[in-house]
């Protein structure tokens, strides 16, 4: 069945370079059955690579270890689902599922746009078969997950860190991210490259943004709880270069979707927006390729071969053909309007994109500067969590005082006064809750404590806001029903202050202790009583589980173990902390052991407080999400009214 | 390789092959081949709906941003008068659209400009006799492409 995975790949690349090519020149020369004729290529070329992703699935379920892939990333003892999981456990497993989401992401956008943007949609097929080229290419050539062997009578198993169900969700999530900002980007070409830059392919694409950013999001937060859960360090975000890499594009993604509201209500940033969106989609694929290259040191780049170089190539040309792009278009892309005051909405989205902007350049700065140090001097320096830390507290804080500001502030221009009086209830809040906060002894970390008083401040706006325009409009249902973006958007926005407090708390205000105990000692630690009693070890055809067992009692009584797991298929070890979590204060007792063969264990200690609200800010968030991109028929028959009087006519 | 994966890459083949030349297949002499892409006309028109959709979207945030107390009664008299005249100006421009897309009857009390009532006369400034009353505002803001033509609102003298 390899034959057939790998057949199904060259169709794949043959359907995708016809997209490019064929799409192209219809385009170019205005031809409609060309264009139609590669818009199907575009539809088949999802097809056929879900043949191969299909042969891919079957032979890692049934354990077929003819197939390199399945023998590298699976053993006999996986279970079937994260043997099925393993599809992006690898590299060309990975990239296979890269290509899949982005035939069926592009296939979807022309197919459901065929209609209504026709003109559009011929320039979009080009340019996604364009990317769905390069993909293919790279697995038909360079890295294909269809190599074959003579069976070995095992396989090696898949990574211990990698058996761990958020690790089954995360990387397909962020897939679903990075890829579906390969939409946007292709609307925003395919509208420079028609010389069409009226509002359609933000309309067009305003949900797959959404939806995108959304997967990104949830991905990190899902990798996140992974780190905390699996890795056993202590914490849930190490700056390392992959996870910026993920970080990057979803900062983009989050400017363009705030600056694109200012394009849609004012005419203005069309540059700036295009600029976003192309940002996005290259900071995506530069993601892919830090994941794929050894160029960082991470956790995460567990691929190394020479594929890093072909997509660097990509990232490089295809960020060359979107600056020449804009370039080429400049003089369509001018504003016919300016910003009316710097005390309006527009202004503070601005802001917010400054802000938002800055602190992305800043992260790459970080991921960028050991390579260029590399190629400089020679040497390798890093950039560690004081750089990460300082820029964070620098830039996202004013972000989150802009968060409860924006929204409190009238379009085109308001005055102090009616800002004063708008904010009153807010700041008011805010100061007492800061006042609160200190007299609780929240001093001891002023960031931490401006965090807090920051995320009062606009947690009480959105009440405001959404208390106003109940009175307003009589009910809240109403309210939301009739502009579902805007309070799905305030419901984001308070995952982001959820997300602002757990990371604040666990931070600024964890606490962290570390000692050595023998069987029976005891150690006392933030209010608990930890008494050590002794170590178990059990044998299981996985792995040997060793267990050191710890009695608490204090702010929490019961048991807990913690150790270490060592793999058999792949021979690693792999740690196991004990989590306790305290609902009602929000807070994890965390607990890591390192078992020494003396029968003594070094035991660390953390109190993570409030760090539990980030796992919730994921699950609010997408809620928010959902809110504002749930489908609206009366948007739909409104852009249809909008669309079709240029169809009808032509 | 097996048989069966020989078959099924012939039949992958030629189904793609088929879909791939379906449109050729279907209207293998066409009277016209040409992408209907907008005519310059259309594309003016498209910019006049995009420029109503705008007017009429500030107009309606201004109402539902007087009313949510976000800017004060001084501030709205003085924008409202513009902004209607704009909204007024926009309407005006992309005239009687009697090519729109029939709207469902269950839509009537939103209609959208393409059957929208005469176009109001604009309100006179705020410095000329009494303030204009706020027209009611069904809805909070919408994005422009979910907008609805507020009822024209007589200003009270």
């Amino acid at each position: 069945m390899a034959d057939l995975g790998r057949a199904a790949l060259v169709v794949t690349l043959g359907l995708a370079l016809y997209a490019l090519v064929a799409g192209g020149y219809a385009a170019h020369t205005n031809r409609r059955r060309l264009a139609d004729s590669a818009r199907n290529a575009l539809v088949c070329a999802f097809g056929s690579t879900l043949v191969a992703a299909l042969v891919l699935l079957a032979a890692l379920a049934r354990h077929d270890f003819s197939f390199q892939y399945v023998a590298a990333h699976t053993n006999r003892t996986l279970s079937t689902g994260y043997a099925l999981s393993a599809l992006w456990a690898g590299q060309e497993g990975s990239l296979l599922l890269w290509l899949l989401i982005l035939t069926g992401y592009g296939a979807l956008a022309v197919f459901v746009n065929r209609t209504l943007l026709r003109d559009l949609v011929a320039w979009v097929v080009p340019v996604l078969g364009g990317v769905a080229s390069f993909f293919a290419f790279v697995l038909v050539a360079v890295a294909s997950p269809f190599k074959t062997q003579v069976p070995p009578v095992d396989g090696a198993g898949l990574t211990a860190s990698l058996q761990n169900p958020y690790m089954v969700a995360h990387p397909p999530m962020l897939y679903l991210g990075y890829v579906g900002l390969a939409v946007p980007f292709a609307f925003a070409a395919g509208a420079l490259l028609s010389g069409r830059t009226d509002e359609r392919w933000i309309v067009a694409t305003r949900r797959w943004t959404l939806a995108a950013w959304t997967f990104l999001g949830f991905g990190q937060i899902l990798g996140a709880h992974w780190a905390y859960v699996e890795v056993g360090w202590g914490g849930y975000y190490a700056w390392d270069p992959v996870e910026n890499a993920a970080l990057m594009p979803w900062l983009a993604a989050t400017a363009f979707l705030h600056s694109v509201m200012i394009q849609e209500r004012k005419g203005m940033l069309k540059v700036w927006n295009v600029v976003l969106v192309a940002l996005a989609f290259e900071l995506s694929v530069f993601g892919t390729f830090l994941t794929r290259s050894d160029v960082v040191n991470s956790i995460h780049s567990f691929a190394k071969s020479p594929i890093g170089g072909w997509f660097l190539a990509f990232v490089v040309i295809s960020s060359l053909f979107s600056l020449a792009l804009i370039l080429l278009r400049l003089p369509l892309l001018k504003a016919r309007t300016k910003l009316e005051s710097a005390l309006s909405r527009e202004a503070t989205f601005l802001y917010n994109n400054l802000l938002l902007v800055a602190l992305c350049l800043t992260v790459l700065w970080g991921v960028l500067f050991p390579v260029l140090t590399q190629l400089v001097k020679g040497e390798t320096r890093t950039i560690g969590r004081p750089y990460y830390d300082f820029f964070l507290r620098a830039f996202g804080l004013p972000l989150l005082l802009l968060m409860g500001i924006g929204p409190l502030i009238a379009w085109r221009r308001t005055s102090v006064r009616a800002l004063l009086r708008t904010l009153a209830w807010p700041i008011g809040v805010s100061v007492v809750c800061g006042a609160a906060l200190v007299l609780a002894g929240a001093g001891s970390s002023r960031p931490g404590l401006i965090a807090y008083t920051f995320s009062a401040f606009v947690l009480a706006t959105i009440v405001v806001e959404v208390v106003r325009g109940t009175r307003a409009v009589g009910s809240v249902f109403t309210l939301v029903a009739r502009n579902r973006r805007r309070y799905g958007g305030y419901v984001v926005h308070a995952a982001v202050v959820l997300l602002a407090i757990g990371i604040a708390g666990s931070s600024a205000y964890g606490r962290s202790t570390e000692q050595r105990l023998l069987p029976g000692q005891t150690m006392r630690f933030d209010g608990y009583r930890l008494t050590y009693r002794g170590v178990t070890r059990v044998n299981t055809p996985q792995a040997l589980e060793t267990r050191a067992h710890l009695d608490v009692s204090g702010r929490w009584n019961g048991s807990i173990a913690t150790g270490t797991n060592d793999y058999k298929f792949p021979p690693e070890p792999n740690k196991k902390v004990a989590i306790e979590t305290d609902w009602l204060r929000g807070e994890d007792l965390y607990v890591i052991a390192d078992i020494r063969n003396s029968g003594a264990v070094y035991f660390t200690v953390l109190v993570k407080p409030l760090v539990n609200l980030i796992w919730l800010a994921g699950i609010v968030f997408v809620l928010g999400s959902l809110v504002a991109m749930w489908p609206d028929a009366r948007e739909q028959r409104r852009l249809v009214t909008r669309l079709a009087p240029a169809r009808a006519s032509a | 390789m097996t048989a069966a994966g020989v078959v099924l890459g012939v039949v992958l083949a030629a189904a793609v092959v088929v879909v791939v030349a379906l449109p050729f297949l279907r209207d293998p002499a066409p009277a016209d081949d040409r992408l209907d892409a907008p005519t310059p006309a259309e594309e003016q028109r498209l910019a006049l709906a995009e420029e109503r959709d705008r007017a009429l979207g500030a107009l309606k945030e201004l109402e539902f941003d007087h009313r949510t107390g976000k800017i004060t009664d001084e501030d709205y008299r003085r924008d409202v008068g513009p902004l209607r005249q704009r909204a007024a100006a926009a309407l005006r421009r992309i005239g009687e659209p009697s090519d729109a897309v029939p709207e469902p009857r269950s839509d009537r009390e939103e209609r959208d400009v393409t059957d929208a009532q005469p176009v109001p006369e604009p309100a006179p400034p705020p410095d000329e006799g009494t303030p204009p009353t706020p027209a009611p505002v069904p809805e909070p803001y919408p994005p422009p492409d979910e907008i609805t033509i507020p009822s024209p609102t007589p200003p009270q003298e």
